[in-house]
């Protein structure tokens, strides 16, 4: 759901007085809601995202829910993804109310499968952080990639921030992360494979970073997704190639990337994963 | 924390977690004051950035409520002060932030936790996998799914 200028109208009138230090309610628009936020939180980075909030923004998104085309296609960049993530985090949507659309909506069960299946995932990560608590903040597991916890940077590589790390796939899901608040599943597995295997950089630096910005940032789904990719919360870290990359993504990033000739993802897994992990010899036999 | 009973004239406390008109707290108590309080603790420390405030503060603008601004607990029982409230209620939530705000309203009022309807009822079990939580959850989904009667033609 993305929009200009219109803000949501507000519902109604409140039906008690105001206190002088309320925040505004009666906003002319979305220009006058973004420097109205510029100043009443001046640590506050960047502008609105494109996506708009709201419950009617969250019902036009779900009467454009296809479970069928989702489960054909939702790993490829352009396929036809719900995009209801920030409104279910915030609980515009609740999780049970998707449910019950998505039944709704079937006539097979094969149709609604894997969304049924993703919504799944949703409530898994948010019924562990009820459990972790703050600890997902914290290695689940030792990493299996045979390099020491100590060994990967603290912090964010100021050219990945800046999305000018000289890969036109990393910069364009970075653009796509700061300027509009949401990115694609596979973009955010790329990305995050990226800062943590390529660059050696701690997941919760990422994570951090990736809270920062997506308009879902929930800490459950976020934080326990890096540790899967970073292989704490994993049987193996996630690596993708280019091959990968351009199958699911439209092969739109390669072409004309200043860096396709010594692309870092250019190889086969076997490769990559010698390259990029120290993995312990295995056990010896008795 | 309170029986609903218990609390006659409360606010209404609104979180992240909520911010849908099916809220159950807007639903059961369409007429009491709520407020919401961008929490800065949470926001300076996060570093979160416009998008995420602006996507929050338009969910807001759509439902009946107070916005402020500042440290939560106080921002609330500031606000049930002034509406002469016996008590908070609010819906459920997963973050553990949640767990300490919740203690600091309780210490001086009655608090009311409403449940949300979960996706599925599932009692506590091993989640050390996703498959192993989802071989106990799938089945219990599906047996709300009934697939349409086929009509005459089909």
């Amino acid at each position: 759901m993305q929009s200009g200028d219109s803000l949501p109208e507000p519902t109604k009138e409140l039906s008690w007085p105001s206190d002088p230090d309320d925040l505004p309610r009666r906003l002319a628009g979305r220009a006058e809601l973004q420097t109205t936020l510029q100043q009443l939180f001046a640590n506050a980075s960047g502008e609105l995202s494109p996506i708009v909030g709201g419950w009617a923004a969250a019902q036009k998104q779900l009467a454009a829910l296809d479970p069928g085309a989702y489960g054909r296609s939702r790993n490829h960049l352009g396929g036809a993804v719900t995009r209801l993530s920030p409104y279910i985090r915030h609980g515009v949507l609740g999780l049970a109310a998707v449910r019950d659309a998505v039944l709704a909506r079937i006539t097979r069960r094969l149709e609604g499968e894997k969304l049924i299946n993703e919504l799944g995932w949703r409530d898994y990560w948010q019924r562990l952080w009820q459990q972790l608590g703050d600890s997902i903040w914290e290695d689940q597991e030792p990493l299996k990639t045979g390099h020491p916890a100590a060994s990967y940077a603290a912090e964010l590589p100021a050219d990945i921030a800046a999305a000018q790390t000289g890969l036109a796939c990393m910069d364009a899901f970075i653009d796509e992360l700061v300027s509009t608040g949401w990115l694609h599943n596979h973009a955010r597995m790329w990305l995050a494979s990226y800062v943590v295997h390529w660059r050696r950089v701690r997941w919760q630096a990422g994570a951090r970073w990736f809270l920062q910005h997506l308009l879902d940032g929930d800490p459950a789904s976020n934080n326990l997704s890096w540790q899967w990719v970073a292989s704490s919360f994993s049987h193996k870290p996630y690596v993708f190639n280019r091959a990968n990359l351009e199958r699911f993504g439209a092969g739109v990033h390669c072409e004309g990337c200043a860096a396709a000739r010594r692309c870092p993802f250019e190889a086969s897994y076997e490769a990559l994963e010698q390259r990029l992990f120290a993995m312990p010899p295995s056990p010896r036999r008795r | 924390m309170a029986e609903t009973n218990t609390v006659q004239h409360p606010i209404l406390w609104i979180h992240g977690e909520a911010l849908g008109p099916a809220n159950p707290v807007l639903l059961a108590h369409p007429d009491r004051p709520a407020v919401f309080v961008f929490d800065d603790e949470l926001i300076n420390g996060a570093g979160l950035s416009l998008k995420r405030l602006g996507f929050l503060y338009e969910c807001l603008l759509e439902l009946p409520v107070t916005l402020r601004r500042g440290a939560v607990a106080a921002e609330v029982l500031g606000f049930a002060r002034r509406h002469q409230a016996d008590g908070v209620v609010t819906s459920a939530a997963v973050d553990p932030r949640f767990v300490a705000i919740c203690a600091a309203i309780s210490a001086e009022l009655p608090l009311v936790v409403l449940p949300l309807e979960p996706f599925v009822a599932l009692e506590a079990g091993d989640l050390k996998r996703f498959s192993r939580y989802w071989r106990r959850a799938e089945p219990l989904v599906w047996d709300q799914f009934s697939p349409p009667e086929p009509g005459p033609n089909s």
